[in-house]
């Protein structure tokens, strides 16, 4: 199945590729370190076939931040973290003295703010240069295994229709740990997507 | 431009076949008589120098294999009058400091017309 010549699926690339160097900016200024990028991946699946081995993830349990984006066409962003590190990133964020435990009452709010913020960044900066305006639901978050998250995620479409996984690794290596930034669009977004991406391509090239 | 000046060489070096040809279709706006050659990737440009060395080099740092950032140390250590511009999506401070240590400049993407004239600013500005 070829949803995608060769050269949007690069033009779509690029774009990924600058809003997830906002989001590592933005995660980099919370954490105070640098984060390394991953090369993006991009997938075309059928609903199906979303499962834990798409997502490669390798970790039991991960804290999940999910946001939908509406606007031209829609579009899950899911900001995901290992369970152990949701916390020391929340109490980097609060940038104060608090004991993990006393954190952890407030592990969902910062959670869910840390994921607005970095999602948004890459969102925003997507649609940017699509020349479109997304508009995005509050975060929601959760405690997940990557066959939790894949069976929610394969739950957006029927069984034929098809489903865009753009996924990128955020690397933190001062804290031995890394990121997920995962975005899934149904079939009929996506075929609004590529217009957007044609469009792109017709007035840069 | 004086027509007796040898016209320029530039490779660009980028993963991204759509940023490629945006980044040759703006400086060939600016230079048409410049030429470009190009690399998919670090590897790639370390071959194509040595076998042709340009004036300039456009480097992207996310790509396979070797990191852009790797590619410019190693290109400039060996030609120290190429000028290398950094394109990257990837605007940390940390990244942004390296490619200045390295001696090149960096520009942020996407590829706009404003990027690639400081890009052409860093290759004909004074040394």
């Amino acid at each position: 199945m070829k949803l995608l010549s060769e050269i949007e699926l690069d033009a779509l690339t690029e774009v990924f590729n600058v809003g997830a160097g906002r989001a590592a900016l933005s995660l980099s200024e919370i954490v105070s370190e640098e984060v390394l990028l991953s090369v993006p991946s991009i997938e075309i699946l059928k609903a199906a076939e979303v499962n834990d081995r798409v997502l490669t993830l390798k970790d039991n349990k991960f804290a999940t931040v999910s946001q939908l984006f509406t606007g031209p066409f829609d579009a899950e962003a899911v900001l995901l973290f290992t369970e152990n590190y949701a916390l020391e990133i929340v109490r980097d964020m609060m940038g104060s003295q608090m004991s993990i435990e006393d954190l952890a009452e407030f592990e969902q709010e910062a959670m869910c703010e840390l994921g607005n913020i970095i999602l948004n960044a890459c969102l925003s900066a997507m649609a940017d240069m699509l020349n479109i305006s997304l508009s995005s639901s509050l975060p929601t978050y959760a405690m997940s295994s990557p066959e939790e998250i894949a069976a929610r995620l394969a739950e957006q479409g029927n069984d034929d229709s098809y489903i865009l996984v753009l996924h990128v690794d955020l690397v933190l290596e001062k804290h031995h740990t890394e990121g997920h930034l995962i975005f899934l669009l149904s079939s009929t977004s996506l075929s609004k997507l590529i217009s957007h991406i044609q469009q792109y391509l017709n007035n840069i090239l | 431009m004086p027509p007796n000046i040898t016209p320029k060489k530039v490779l660009i070096v980028d993963d991204s076949k759509v940023s490629r040809m945006v980044i040759k279709a703006h400086i060939l706006a600016a230079h048409a008589d410049w030429q470009i050659q190009e690399a998919a990737s670090g590897n790639e440009a370390l071959v194509m120098l040595d076998a042709d060395p340009p004036d300039y080099c456009t480097m992207d740092i996310n790509m396979p294999g070797m990191l852009g950032t790797d590619a410019a140390e190693i290109i400039l250590a060996k030609y120290p009058a190429l000028r290398v511009v950094i394109f990257s999506a990837n605007i940390q401070e940390a990244v942004q400091s390296r490619a200045q240590q390295l001696g090149a400049l960096f520009v942020a993407k996407p590829v706009t017309e404003k990027s690639i004239a400081q890009a052409i600013g860093h290759f004909t500005g004074a040394a």
